[in-house]
């Protein structure tokens, strides 16, 4: 999205304020049928929120500071490494033999869905939250500074440290991004980056494409999901790489 | 049981999460809408018009609200839906708050009130 903007002229501060807006619509138009169908843990969702927040807003707050070209090197950097981590667990539909560690019982990080695809409830342990934290505190600096929802990485911490299952991960870590863009958005709207004509089209487009990919998610099967989301890694990583050396 | 209690604070949020993002873009449909029988074009102009700034969004919002009183205008139709749509996250957080609390399920509620005052915060002070 910013990249299209960007490319129209638009500067750049402004594409990423505006795309904050997008990702909250976004966001919560697709969380809102994941939620009730119970796939999203929400409890996993508010924990690892406390992390992302606090991040998305030092982000946001740091990004007047640096040149945008860096960040699009950083994007692609850190898109590389959650590809190469999660490679490894394609061929894996559901997480097995997970041992929770302690504060991940006390936190009670653990749930179940019906998966359509597999027409089967699904029951699955998360562990290791700590580390989790860490981890969607980096993911929300990132977001707050590039006006994304830094959803890859975040899909990659949850599923290569928490253990979730693709479709809990990606459901949550939709339902965290709302979140963590209304900290991002604050700050633009505080520093007057935020316009109204770039943001109301955006957010009506984002939001329609929204719901009709919420409708389909839960017929895919894990695996095919993950597969979707490393093609789609690879584009991003491209793409931002030819942004950073054109900028 | 937990599964039953979880169903419940479930539909609470998508209820939230739904409605806030249909009324806003009906809202940006609406204004968008009018602003181009209006003027017949939209323009992507960066003036002050259509900036959404303040020091504080509660306030903002609030000024903004009560704006509507003294007459419409379809840039502040506009800026209503943004504010709505920036609302959202905010009510699930507080509806969040108070499920863990009826629950008295002390950690979450410590958890979700963290999460709550960070974007209060934010929202409000800069």
């Amino acid at each position: 999205m910013i990249p299209i903007l960007v490319a129209f002229g638009v500067p750049i501060e402004y594409a990423i304020a505006a795309s904050m807006v997008t990702i909250i619509a976004t966001s919560s138009g697709s969380a809102a049928s994941y939620v009730k169908e119970r796939i999203t843990n929400i409890r996993a969702a508010m924990y690892l929120e406390m992390f992302t927040v606090t991040g998305a807003i030092t982000g946001a707050t740091i990004t007047s500071f640096i040149e945008p070209r860096l960040l699009y090197f950083f994007f692609a950097a850190f898109l590389l490494t959650s590809f190469y981590g999660l490679r490894r667990h394609v061929k894996e539909e559901i997480p097995k033999n997970v041992t929770q560690d302690r504060l991940a019982k006390w936190l009670n990080l653990q749930g179940s869905y019906y998966d359509e695809a597999l027409g089967e409830e699904v029951n699955y342990k998360l562990t290791k939250p700590a580390l989790g934290g860490v981890g969607m505190f980096i993911a929300g600096i990132a977001a707050g500074m590039l006006g994304i929802g830094a959803g890859a990485f975040k899909v990659s911490v949850h599923e290569l440290v928490l253990r979730m299952p693709s479709k809990v991960s990606s459901t949550t870590s939709n339902f965290i991004i709302g979140m963590t863009a209304l900290a991002g958005a604050s700050v633009y709207f505080a520093s007057g980056l935020l316009y109204l004509n770039l943001a109301a089209p955006m957010a009506i487009g984002t939001t329609v494409g929204a719901l009709v990919g919420s409708r389909v998610l839960n017929r895919f099967t894990n695996v095919n999901l993950r597969m979707l989301f490393l093609v789609t890694v690879i584009f991003l990583i491209a793409q931002m790489l030819y942004k950073g050396v054109v900028a | 049981m937990t599964e039953k209690n979880g169903t419940k604070l479930e539909t609470i949020i998508s209820y939230i999460l739904i409605g806030g993002v249909m009324l806003s873009v009906i809202i940006e449909c609406f204004g968008l809408l009018l602003y181009y029988a209006e003027t017949g074009d939209i323009v992507l102009s960066f003036s002050s018009e259509w900036q959404l700034s303040g020091d504080n969004f509660f306030s903002y919002s609030a000024q903004l609200f009560s704006s509507f009183i003294g007459g419409v205008s379809t840039i502040r139709i506009m800026a209503l839906g943004i504010v709505l749509l920036m609302l959202t996250p905010f009510l699930r957080v507080i509806a969040s708050v108070t499920y863990f609390g009826l629950r008295r399920d002390l950690t979450y509620v410590l958890i979700t009130i963290f999460v709550l005052v960070v974007l209060t915060l934010s929202l409000a002070v800069h």
